[in-house]
């Protein structure tokens, strides 16, 4: 293993059951990059990620993280990482800064540096004004910027976060992707699982999982690249109508619905779009916008999950 | 083992304890309610026993006799029947818990030496009253028979006193006139206790209901740093119960305390540790608070109250039984609170219970730390 | 509304299915626990460690031992030989009484008019099992007075029957000890099981918010409690049977009433129990307090039983406290138609009581709950 493959994970599977839950999963995660993992409910994300932080064995295969093998010094490699888990709930019971010193304590944390960078987590996490306030009582999303807090305070060289920003307002949703940009310019590798495409944008590389096995991994350009053809998008009165009668063209390879919208892979545009409008008009639908789109990460998932789910 | 890991656990659990309503009255205020209460019902003496008379006689000695036997306050007379069936009905009613019926001869019978003429039927259904009440009677009805027949019998040549020839001197020591509230203290002492063990069950659980399992999984922490970390704020805690708990027991109970407070002191503490550890694997094995709680009942309350020796001697348990009460910590502490009240012994005595506190404690914990393991799943 | 109930219970059910272990728990550890310590303790007093330091040592101070022994109460331990050897063994609390037969007992015995001194220490440590010990060394003691009366003062054996009575045991002829506890053992197990039970059902849907869902749905909020209330019912009368049967046969108490009226009564009770547990779920927050409370009125429920102590001797005030308990009606009830054989006129007060208690719970709870919902 190089210096540069910091979390290298080979042929990891894990069953429960009578399930798979990974299926002989291989990937190698550099130093200091920002991994977005994504994948519709029940892939895998959250068991990749509990299993790379120590909570869940596994059957066969093997996790080396910061130079160790993960399963055999588990209980060191934890004071490396910092996982923010999905439902994280903290201890409604302390106050934000009681949390806070006892994820201190539990990680080793000297008093003096906690006192350091308590204020400035506090800061960060706009709970400056609520430092002794009982933890059941925060909002929603303070809880999760208190627990993100928590996650970081030991200032570990790994970060991994469990759809951190689900239930999170939009404002404090940039708020926190700023941070982790931070983060990943200071030089801590992040794998962040999340259901936002969007974010998974702003991560250097992405990986799709689908029934727990990775579909797909690499960098977000070259995912929306891997599409082979364009979209054509249009919004009409009568979607459900459109759709029908744009399936049978030839040259539609797949017709996606974003509400009252729809989003058309074909092989070429300049052919089809005069095709698609035609038909349209045939119909008597109304358009009420048609034009070439460049696909998002969105698209592009979907059509790589149907193409997967069709070739199982 | 680091002590920063174990300190933050019980830090934050003391607070816990302190904040949170349900737990500070079942560690804190439970123990001394049940006290109460318990003592107060369960140390009852026997007395107005409700008795009902059937006299076939009418004589002026059976009424001496009736005058007599309910002259205190052992024996109540409920109602002077006057048929059979009256007595049946009574009985059934659960009105009286037991009947004299006097026969049709009995002045006669007795005055010539040939019997008392009597029947007492007893109310079988009620474990002490049946006894009572058939003691009391028969008391009652011997030293009437002694003074009707005194003369009789000084007559024949023998003088009273050899009627009982053998001379019983009783003495109960700790508790002269066999008080039960006396004793059942100390016993209920061991039982109440132990409580903190339920909420000890209840911890670990309570992590995993509140969802922040997880998260304290996914930090260094050892094994035995979170276990042990759990459950030293309850031995604090209980350990409070210790010192304010047998105040209340002598103050408002007069029950004695002979022996040494500190060596008390520290003989409860090692219970503690042996009785929470048991409570400590009942909250490895459940992840639900409510599993918790059951389980708890089952094994702890419930054969706390039983098997310990407290209610029921181990003597006369069955072989089982008896070998299963030595795992309860509480059996030995029961000895222990027991000895150190009433006769006031010391550890000089006490110490091999101590050891098997010790031991049962290691155990116990050893295998909860053992089962509980770092992982979700 | 009939179709919507039935829909609500077989939702529950489904639940229970997933959470099938608190039932499954509740019916066969209370069942376990019955017939454990129903055995337990239906024992007799025996075995009880007795100390003897006979200093005579002749055939009669011997024949003394013997008798002491052979009333079946005691275990004798090893001799003692010193005074120092029963303090520390009893203040070990490992023996429950000393004999000591003195030098001279025999001789005493022999002589006309002559005063046998025996002495009997009792350990009041534990005073239940030292009354036992002293009934039964005074009943050896008896026995013997008997004797030497008999032949060393040559008083006619007749004389004694001057002091016979006859007595009679009812309902209990063997004074069968499990005929005293596993009855009352039952009932407080059954309370505790629908306290339990219906206390969980109700808070645990506020707990987990799962409330919410439900009261969007188009139920009344009658139609929620009664569709929560049959799974606890069943459970109780399931419950019920399963311990009947333990305490039947595995006890050998018999069923002398009617079984109908019990079963019937036995539902009833189980609807004033779960009255109770709805509006202890009503008061707590959370199902750790739904427990405490639940235990709390268990532990007062016990005692108000008479199951260890008889009601009518605690003070006045805890007596009439005592029949605001359910459990103590019902226990009466089981006790009376078991044992005793009871109609339904005998026991008319303690159901009257029951029914009169149930409603007023019932009245209060159902007035809460829907509050709540609503």
């Amino acid at each position: 293993m190089t210096d540069k493959e910091f979390i290298k994970i080979t042929d990891l599977t894990r069953k429960f059951k009578e399930t798979i839950a990974l299926d002989s999963i291989n990937l190698t995660i550099q130093e200091g990059e920002l991994f977005g993992l994504v994948g519709p409910d029940g892939a895998g994300k959250t068991t990749l990620l509990r299993t790379l932080a120590g909570l869940l064995g596994i059957s066969s295969g093997e996790v080396r993280a910061a130079g160790c093998e993960l399963h055999k010094n588990t209980e060191t490699i934890k004071s490396k990482i910092g996982y923010m888990a999905q439902e994280f709930s903290l201890y409604g019971k302390l106050s934000v800064l009681e949390n806070l010193q006892f994820f201190g304590e539990m990680y080793d944390v000297p008093p003096a540096l906690q006192k350091e960078r308590i204020p400035g987590l506090l800061a960060f996490a706009q709970l400056t004004d609520f430092t002794n306030r009982r933890a059941a009582k925060l909002s929603g999303g303070m809880k999760k910027k208190l627990a993100l807090a928590c996650t970081l305070l030991h200032q570990p060289p790994i970060l991994l976060l469990d759809e951190p920003t689900t239930g999170v307002d939009p404002v404090s949703r940039r708020e926190f992707w700023n941070i982790l940009n931070d983060l990943h310019l200071d030089g801590t590798t992040i794998i962040v699982s999340t259901p936002y495409m969007d974010e998974a944008d702003r991560c250097s590389r992405v990986g799709l999982i689908y029934q727990g096995r990775i579909a797909i991994c690499d960098s977000p350009e070259n995912i929306r690249q891997k599409i082979e053809g364009e979209f054509i998008k249009i919004v009409t009165n009568d979607w459900q109508k459109a759709r029908e009668v744009i399936h049978p063209i030839k040259g539609v390879l797949e017709v996606q619905s974003y509400g009252e919208a729809l989003h058309i892979l074909v092989d070429s545009s300049t052919k089809r779009l005069g095709q698609i409008q035609n038909t349209l008009q045939k119909n008597k639908l109304e358009i009420m916008e048609i034009r070439v789109i460049k696909p998002r990460m969105e698209e592009a998932f979907i059509s790589l999950i149907r193409k997967m789910g069709q070739t199982n | 083992m680091s002590f920063r890991h174990l300190w933050a656990v019980i830090r934050k659990e003391l607070q816990h304890i302190l904040r949170d309503r349900g737990t500070f009255i079942l560690v804190l205020v439970t123990p001394t309610l049940v006290l109460l209460l318990m003592t107060y019902s369960l140390a009852v003496e026997i007395q107005h026993v409700p008795i009902a008379l059937l006299d076939y006689d009418q004589s002026p000695t059976s009424r001496e006799f009736i005058h007599q036997i309910t002259a205190g306050d052992d024996l109540d007379l409920y109602e002077n029947a006057t048929s059979m069936e009256q007595i049946e009905d009574l009985l059934i009613k659960g009105k009286i818990k037991a009947a004299i019926i006097i026969g049709p001869e009995f002045s006669q019978d007795l005055l010539a030496m040939r019997g008392l003429s009597l029947q007492i039927i007893i109310d079988g259904t009620e474990p002490e009253t049946g006894g009572f009440a058939v003691d009391h009677i028969g008391w009652r009805a011997e030293s009437f028979a002694n003074d009707i027949l005194a003369d009789q019998i000084l007559t024949s040549g023998i003088s009273l006193d050899s009627l009982e020839p053998i001379d019983l001197r009783i003495r109960s020591w700790y508790n002269p006139s066999l008080k039960p509230r006396i004793d059942i203290v100390p016993g209920l002492l061991s039982i109440v206790l132990g409580f903190p063990a339920f909420s000890v069950a209840l911890t670990l659980a309570r992590e995993h209901e509140h969802s922040t399992m997880e998260q304290l999984l996914a930090t260094p922490i050892s094994r035995i740093e979170l276990l042990l970390g759990k459950m030293i704020p309850y031995i604090m805690a209980g350990l409070v119960n210790v010192i304010v708990i047998p105040i209340i027991a002598i103050a408002w109970f007069n029950v004695p305390f002979n022996g040494n407070f500190l060596e008390f002191l520290l003989l409860s503490a090692i219970f503690l540790f042996a009785e929470l550890s048991m409570g400590m694997i009942i909250g490895v094995f459940m992840k639900s608070q409510s599993a918790a709680l059951a389980l708890s009942f089952l094994v702890v309350l419930f054969p706390g109250f039983f098997l310990t020796g407290i209610f029921f001697p181990i003597a006369a348990l069955p072989e089982m039984a008896r070998m299963e009460s030595m795992f309860l910590p509480g059996t030995h502490y029961a000895i222990i609170t027991r000895g150190v009240f009433l006769p006031g012994i010391g550890m000089d005595t006490l110490w091999p219970y101590a050891i098997m506190l010790v031991i049962l404690g290691t155990a116990f914990t050893g295998t909860a730390a053992l089962f509980f393991k770092k992982k979700l799943a | 509304m009939i179709r919507r109930i039935l829909a609500l219970v077989k939702k529950e059910f489904l639940h229970l299915k997933g959470d099938w272990w608190l039932p499954a728990f509740m019916l066969f550890g209370g069942t376990l626990e019955l017939l454990a310590i129903g055995w337990a303790t239906s024992r007799p007093i025996t075995n009880l460690p007795l100390m003897i330091w006979d200093m005579d040592r002749t055939a009669a101070s011997r024949n003394l031992v013997i008798s002491l022994e052979n009333t079946g109460v005691f275990t004798l331990t090893e001799p003692a030989e010193s005074m120092g050897t029963i303090e520390t063994m009893m203040d070990q609390g490992k023996i429950n009484a000393a004999v000591i037969i003195p030098h001279g007992f025999s001789s005493e015995i022999e002589t006309i008019e002559g005063h046998p001194v025996l002495q009997v220490i009792l350990n009041g440590a534990e005073s239940i099992p030292a009354r036992e010990a002293l009934r039964a060394v005074e009943g050896v003691v008896r026995s013997l007075d008997e004797e030497i009366m008999i032949d060393h003062l040559g008083i006619d054996p007749d004389l004694f029957k001057g002091f016979d009575f006859s007595l009679r045991v009812w309902f209990n002829e063997a004074l069968n000890e499990a005929y005293y506890t596993t009855p009352a053992e039952l009932a407080l197990m059954l309370e505790f099981t629908i306290l339990i039970f219906a206390a969980l059902t109700f808070s645990r849907e506020r707990e987990f918010g799962t409330l919410e869902q439900l009261l969007v749905m188009p139920f009344s909020s009658l139609e929620i409690i009664i569709g929560k209330s049959i799974p606890v019912i069943l459970v109780g009368l399931v419950d019920f049977t399963l311990m009947l049967g333990v305490v039947h046969f595995a006890f050998h108490v018999p069923v002398r009433g009617s079984v109908f009226l019990l079963f019937g009564l036995a539902f009833i009770y189980t609807l004033v129990e779960l009255g109770k547990g709805m509006a202890i779920s009503v008061f707590s927050k959370s199902q750790h307090q739904a427990f405490l409370l639940v235990f709390m009125v268990g532990m007062i429920d016990f005692l108000f039983t008479g199951y260890a102590a008889p009601v009518e001797s605690m003070p006045k005030i805890i007596q009439y406290l005592a029949y605001l308990v359910p459990a103590h009606h019902w226990l009466n009830i089981m006790r009376g138609i078991t044992l005793k054989g009871s109609g339904f006129l005998d026991i008319l007060p303690d159901i009257l009581f029951l029914l009169g208690l149930g409603g007023v719970i019932g009245y209060f709870s159902l007035r809460y709950i829907r509050k709540a919902l609503d």
